[in-house]
């Protein structure tokens, strides 16, 4: 037995065999992720005569195209920026102040991350919307009416916590020192605050703004939900727009259109907050002394909870009250709803393990490899998929792999998987690049030197110090799969998972009740993940 | 344990020359310091001995074998880097049996290895210790321990007492060189720390800019520099430009505004620019009596048992003394003095081509 399991070590060390491994890994994710994710785009050359005969000639669609993309990057502009004005004094309270519930604030921040958009489509809407006659909801505040506004509160749920997470990410690598020498040398606070510790802060906010745009741009389960609980036929998004349409040409030009902008965006965004400098040099020091002592510091921490509370964290568990206000449906059809959930989990399940298998040796490829060429273009193609909106990502790689011919039964619940695969990889990647940056390469070249082999000085040395990465991106890639709804109803509508369950309910049957359980189950569920995941990466904080 | 040998190792990074046709022999069990400024390529030259960096072109012999095509792992050279890279989630004394753990010694034998080395280092206390929990000179031990439980013919050691307050650096110098050379182990020590240099090493390497630039003992290379840099580096020295002007039992020469020193004999032919170099702590100041030069003094540095001098010699610039303390109350700033040294502590170099600052610079 330790013989066999030596001479297995003595194998994969080999360095012909790592070399060819290593080649299977970048091929995959070449193949599995970046092309499929990106095949759409020869659409544009293969067929075009036919993009030309039925969409670019009939003014009816391309006008819907239109009106349905620029609603969707107004969307993602007017979020991003909510997000960065009420997510900034968060992380800075999360960061840098101390006081009592603290963890239970930064434990809230992150609940709406763990819950299904389209759960929280239909929670948000039935508080804030106003809603048709037949959807029995005393309790719903019933304010909104125009879809704009309801999505825009909508996709602020969601995204709030990206932006909060990336801002107080870079705010704990800061160095608090610069800023107490700021108020030696006589800054008030709010001055050394924004004059010292904000233009580090860059990197965050790139970070947090491609996230949060790119989230609310791709965004289609929660939004269809939304719209349709609120009876809304007419506005669109660009993903709901290709939720509903049909012909092929029209549903490649809209993701090709997508994907172009979405790729132009996160060039000009990160090109620009990395060359533009804020105007942060003038200081005011009287009014921002008189803004830093009086009510203001009060008032900014005030704000910050307020939005958290009435924005963030009552519209997501709204749906809670759903079910005690309203009459039970007599429909409610729970083998089905088993299924989809049984579904959902083997599809995330599957995802995971592949992300597991697959990512983390590229993950390990990139960190070691800076400098190099391969592994630098790896690292910025790594990105494209979380940039990709989901709904263009998963009619893309429907395209290329059955031509975007209608698929069903087991083998539509594969193709799932393998789009499922293609947006969760990078998080995967991502998260255990990150890890894996952060440790000095001396702890395993030391390894080597004692008499480790790569692959044990890998398992023994390397692996326990990112372990807790490597379970925090498994859980994060499960948890978006788990949850996602655009790919999966690009590749087809009638994949039974759980949040298209919830959102064929709301949309087609119009059983709220069933859906608002459902939506319940689907959040328990998910919370638990979430629980779990805290659990570990607050062990690790502890053990490091 | 192995005789180690660098045969015209070259290592480029980008524009960056870390080896430049590096030559270095290491005898049996010798303890080798190799010292030089930082960025000389001393890092480089240890991680090419152990495997983990390749070079482009060159060999490394361990007794006459090449180790080019052979793995760090099975290289049987440790290397004891600055921040001892103890594995922060094991103990001490998990981290002291990872390298008999891979090689899936008996148990006995671990045992055995385990009980030798916490008493080798002194650390029989705390085998359940984390890393983290260790002062800094007890995880110096334990890195230390580590490395020998795995049995070891090549310590390679990266400034292994940099990140120690100074006096625990000097207690340990004796203690690390005692260590490796009871134990017969063949140890390069890289430092850039010249005393530390001094005090440990059988022999010195002096690097620059990727090259050897002279080995020997302490003294010799204390004593008989062959090069300014060398003279400056280990021991800062004065130096005099001049030519040479008589050659007898002492070097007479005479530098361009007429002052005239004595050094020792030396190859270089009447007439040839030559650059005179003394140690300062061999450069001496007087208030009467002979001298080659005179000069104000123009600062004093106390420096408890020795106190340096900087003198202002006009035409020529500062020349620095280093004297005994107990004659600090008899000299003042702004006294006049005469610079003397015997003619048998100041070497005489070759002037260097690329000239004098060039060849002192350290960088």
């Amino acid at each position: 037995m330790m013989s066999r399991l030596a001479r297995a070590t003595e194998f994969v060390s080999k360095r012909s065999f790592r070399q060819l491994w290593l080649g299977f890994v970048i091929l995959f994710f070449l193949g599995f992720v970046i092309l499929p994710t990106l095949y759409v785009l020869t659409y544009a050359f293969t067929n075009w005569d036919l993009i030309q005969s039925e969409v670019l000639s009939n003014s009816e669609i391309m006008s819907q195209i239109w009106t349905a993309i620029a609603n969707s990057f107004e969307i993602a502009a007017i979020v991003t920026v909510i997000d960065i004005l009420f997510g900034l004094p968060m992380a800075w309270i999360l960061v840098r102040k101390n006081f009592r519930g603290k963890q239970l604030i930064d434990t809230l921040i992150d609940m709406p991350l763990a819950v299904p958009t389209a759960a929280l489509g239909f929670s948000a809407a039935i508080f804030w919307g106003i809603t048709p006659t037949d959807l029995t909801n005393p309790l719903g505040l019933k304010i909104i009416s125009s879809p704009f506004l309801l999505i825009i509160l909508l996709h602020v749920v969601f995204s709030y916590p990206y932006m909060v997470r990336s801002l107080s990410a870079i705010l704990e690598q800061i160095d608090q020192t610069f800023e107490v020498a700021g108020r030696t040398l006589g800054a008030s606070p709010l001055t050394a605050a924004r004059t010292i510790t904000l233009p580090l802060f860059r990197a965050g906010l790139v970070t947090g703004i491609i996230l949060c745009f790119a989230r609310s741009l791709s965004e289609t389960g929660g939004t269809v939900a939304a719209l349709a609980t609120i009876s809304n036929t007419d506005f669109n998004t660009a993903p709901t727009l290709i939720d509903s349409l049909q012909s092929t040409p029209a549903l490649a030009f809209t993701s090709i259109v997508l994907i172009i902008l979405a790729l132009v965006l996160l060039v000009i965004v990160a090109f620009v907050v990395k060359r533009v400098h804020i105007p942060i040099r003038k200081v005011w020091p009287r009014p921002e002394r008189i803004l830093s002592r009086n009510l203001g510091p009060k008032f900014k921490d005030v704000t910050s909870v307020l939005f958290l509370t009435f924005i963030v964290l009552i519209p997501s568990f709204f749906v809670f009250t759903f079910v005690f206000t309203s009459s039970p449906s007599t429909t409610t059809d729970w083998s089905t709803f088993g299924e989809a959930l049984f579904n959902s989990f083997l599809i995330a399940g599957v995802v995971t393990i592949i992300d597991l298998a697959l990512g983390v040796p590229l993950a390990l490829y990139i960190a070691k490899g800076r400098s190099k060429r391969l592994p630098e273009a790896l690292d910025i193609l790594v990105n494209v998929p979380l940039i990709v909106p989901t709904v263009a990502l998963g009619f893309s790689l429907k395209l290329f792999w059955v031509g975007g011919e209608p698929v069903s039964g087991p083998f539509a619940i594969f193709l799932v998987m393998l789009a499922h695969i293609a947006f969760t990889y990078p998080l995967m990647v991502r998260n255990v690049t990150g890890a894996v940056e952060e440790i000095d390469p001396t702890f395993e070249e030391t390894a080597r030197t004692l008499g480790a082999k790569p692959v044990q000085s890998f398992k023994r040395v390397l692996l326990p110090m990112i372990k807790a990465s490597i379970l925090a991106g498994a859980i994060m890639a499960f948890t978006r799969s788990l949850g996602e709804t655009g790919a999966t109803r690009a590749i087809s509508t009638t994949v039974l998972t759980a949040p298209n369950y919830i959102v064929n309910l709301v949309k087609g049957v119009k059983d709220y009740y069933t859906a608002a359980l459902a939506c319940i189950i689907l959040i328990i569920l998910s919370y638990a993940l979430m629980l779990l995941l805290r659990y570990i990466t607050r062990r690790r904080k502890e053990a490091s | 344990m192995p005789r180690i040998s660098l045969q015209g190792v070259v290592k480029h990074y980008g524009g960056i020359k870390a080896a430049d046709g590096l030559d270095l022999e290491v005898n049996n069990g010798e303890y080798l310091c190799l010292l030089g400024p930082t960025g000389a390529g001393k890092t480089t030259a240890l991680r090419i001995i152990c495997g983990l960096t390749r070079m482009d072109k060159g060999d490394v012999l361990f007794d006459g074998k090449s180790m080019v095509n052979l793995e760090p792992e099975d290289r049987k050279a440790v290397m004891l880097s600055q921040t001892y890279a103890l594995f922060p989630q094991l103990t001490v004394a998990e981290n002291i049996l990872f390298g008999p753990n891979i090689r899936e010694m008996p148990q006995e034998v671990k045992d055995r290895t385990l009980a030798d080395m916490l008493d080798l280092v002194r650390l029989t206390h705390r085998p359940d210790a984390l890393p983290r929990e260790l002062s800094g000179g007890m995880q110096q031990r334990t890195a230390l321990a580590r490395a020998l439980a795995t049995g070891v013919d090549v310590l390679l050691l990266d400034e292994p007492l940099r990140a120690l307050d100074a006096r625990l650096r000097i207690s340990l110098r004796h203690e690390l060189r005692s260590l490796a050379k009871s134990l017969g182990i063949t140890t390069i020590h890289v430092t850039h720390d010249q005393d530390e240099a001094l005090v440990m090493a059988d022999r010195i390497a002096v690097i620059r800019e990727g090259r050897i630039v002279q080995v020997g003992t302490p003294a010799q290379i204390f004593d008989d520099p062959v090069s300014p840099f060398v003279a400056n580096f280990v021991g800062q020295s004065n130096f005099f430009v001049g030519v040479v002007e008589e050659k007898r039992e002492a070097t007479l020469v005479r530098g361009e505004k007429g002052h005239v020193v004595l050094a020792r004999p030396c190859e270089q032919g009447l007439g040839e620019k030559v650059v005179v170099g003394v140690k300062v702590g061999n450069t001496e100041v007087h208030k009467g009596g002979e001298g080659f030069f005179e000069g104000r003094v123009e600062r004093i540095l106390f420096e408890g048992r020795n106190i340096f001098l900087d003198v202002d010699v006009p035409e020529l610039g500062r020349l620095s003394s280093k004297i005994p303390s107990w004659r600090l109350g008899r000299l003042a700033v702004g006294d006049l003095v005469k610079l003397n040294w015997s003619a048998d502590k100041a070497n005489v170099f070759a002037m260097p081509t690329h000239g004098l600052e060039r060849e002192l610079k350290v960088e």
